[in-house]
Formats: structure tokens, C-alpha cells, sequence
């Protein structure tokens, strides 16, 4: 469970909403894909080791290099990275893989501010 | 930072903007504005301090777009020109911004930048201005607003020039309920 739904567990109606977000968000992406990019993301904040890309083809690291990009240098990415994304996922899948990645890395920064254990404090 | 849209309009007619890229994923697109009105319609929070919030998320990420939007309900509630104009550096100072929401920034910019700024007399400040429901929400509201401008600035989704825009509150709308 993200730190975001654990957050939330007072408001069931937002928890709610979040989760399907969320789950139509890596619906729209092959599983392997959300999860090595989830992992990516989040050893770029210190939690967790880097996904082993040894046996993966070039398409899907093209991808995790994207991402790893998103926590810290965002305005950095250029025109020309976005495109090869695009050309492995397609519009559509570089939509869904936009939104993956920014939600993955806003993720890992509510977990590391402690916005369950704030949001749950005294309640 | 691209302002050259890196994927196109998935509605005909359209412009690329941030909903008609949606339009290429509309379950998602569908569930996003379903929690998105969702979260403005809860008053748990005040819409000003959210609003608060999102335009600091807008200076830091650098989202033109998010930047020059303003939304009806915080504006109703006293959230001016003069009030934003205090959402940068030196925040803290500012006699416009209340303690509560000077405590919500401090929470943006740790949650946005750099966690180690919520300790100590920041998070006690924080929890004693919000309750814990209204940090679950801020918490949330934080989150979309990040990952929403790093999303629309990396699919080149920034215009070249906007104007400030007042625009409705994002709502639930009833057929999708």
C-alpha cells in the first residue's frame, strides 16, 4: 500500500478514488514495466535497490532511465528522450507511464516526510 | 523545459493540453477527475490552504501552467494576488499568510524538496495548526499537484505564454457518481 493510501485510511471516499487512479494508472502499462519502474524511482530515493537490468531489452531501459530522471531532473528531460520513449510505448503508453513515473516519485517523497504515521497521529 | 508537446491531442479539434492527452487513456483520465473533484469538493481542508499549497508546488516544479491557474474556491475564500505573491522564499515572514498555512508550505517544500525540513518545530508547528484528517488530505492534495506538473512538464504540456486564469473548481460531476 502507497503511502498515500495508508494516509487516508480516515477517508475512505479519497482512499478510494486514489487506489483506482492509481490502478487504472498501471492497468495502462505491462505489469513487469510499473514494477521495474516503481523499483527505479524509488532507488533513486534511497529506498530500495536498483532493479537488475541485465536481461533487459533496450526499449525497457530506455524507459527506466526516463524515469530515474523524474525525481530530481524533470525540466532536464529533452525532447529527444521523450521520443524514444514514445517510440517504445506509443502515445498512449507514454501518457500512462508520464503519470506512472511523477505519481511513483510524489510517492516515495510522502513516505519520506512520514504522511501516514502524520496522518494518523491522534486520530 | 520543452514547450513543444510531446504527444499529441487525443481529442480531434483539440490542442494538445493536459485533458486531451488524457483523452489517449480516458479510464484514467475518468478516474483522475473523479478523485480530483473529489479533493476540492472536500472541506476538510480549506480550498485556501490547498490552493496555497499548489502554488508553491507550481514555483518549485516550475509549472507555468499550474503557476497561472487559480481555482474559484480558494479565491472566495481570500486567497488574492497579494496573498499569492507571498508563496515564494521567505514565506515564513509574510504577515499575509496565516500560521496554518506558512505550516502547510513547510510541509509542501518538505514533501516536494527535501523531507529533512519537517522535523522539529516544523512538524509540531504542522500538527498543531491541522488536524491528522487534514494532512491525510493535504498530504494527497501535494501529491496529485507534483506528480501532475512533473507529468505535464515532461509530455511538454508548458505553454509558451499564458495569462492568469481563473478557472471553476474542479467538481464531481453527477453522471459519473
Amino acid at each position: 500500500m502507497s503511502a498515500v493510501c495508508a494516509a487516508l485510511a480516515a477517508d475512505p471516499v479519497l482512499a478510494t478514488h486514489y487506489a483506482d487512479f492509481s490502478a487504472k494508472t498501471e492497468a495502462a502499462l505491462d505489469p513487469a514495466l510499473v514494477a521495474l519502474v516503481r523499483e527505479a524511482v524509488a532507488a533513486v530515493h534511497g529506498m530500495g535497490a536498483a532493479p537488475d537490468e541485465a536481461t533487459l531489452d533496450a526499449g525497457t531501459r530506455t524507459c527506466l532511465a526516463y524515469a530515474r530522471r523524474m525525481p530530481f531532473e524533470h525540466t532536464a528531460i529533452t525532447d529527444e528522450e521523450a521520443a524514444t520513449v514514445v517510440a517504445h510505448l506509443g502515445e498512449a503508453g507514454f501518457v500512462a507511464f508520464s503519470v506512472l513515473a511523477a505519481l511513483a516519485d510524489a510517492e516515495c517523497r510522502a513516505e519520506s516526510v512520514g504522511l501516514p504515521e502524520l496522518a494518523g497521529e491522534g486520530s | 523545459m520543452s514547450t513543444i508537446p510531446r504527444v499529441s491531442s487525443g481529442v480531434a479539434g483539440e490542442p494538445a493540453h493536459f485533458g486531451s492527452v488524457l483523452a489517449h487513456q480516458p479510464e484514467i483520465a475518468e478516474s483522475f477527475f473523479a478523485l480530483y473533484g473529489h479533493f476540492w469538493g472536500s472541506d476538510v481542508l480549506a480550498a485556501r490552504i490547498k490552493e496555497v499549497a499548489r502554488m508553491r508546488n507550481a514555483r518549485v516544479t516550475e509549472c507555468g501552467f499550474c503557476r497561472n491557474v487559480r481555482f474559484e474556491k480558494a479565491v472566495a475564500q481570500g486567497l488574492g494576488e497579494e496573498v499569492v505573491d507571498d508563496i515564494t522564499d521567505g514565506y515564513e515572514t509574510s504577515a499575509k499568510l496565516t500560521d496554518a498555512e506558512k505550516a502547510a508550505l513547510k510541509f509542501t517544500d518538505a514533501l516536494i524538496h527535501d523531507p529533512e525540513l519537517l522535523t522539529g518545530d516544523a512538524r509540531a508547528a504542522l500538527q498543531r495548526h491541522l488536524t491528522p484528517a487534514q494532512i491525510a488530505e493535504l498530504g494527497l492534495g501535494v501529491t496529485l499537484f507534483l506528480a501532475l506538473a512533473k507529468a505535464l512538464i515532461t509530455m511538454g504540456l508548458e505553454p509558451e505564454v499564458m495569462d492568469r486564469t481563473v478557472l471553476p473548481t474542479p467538481a464531481v460531476l453527477e453522471a459519473a457518481e
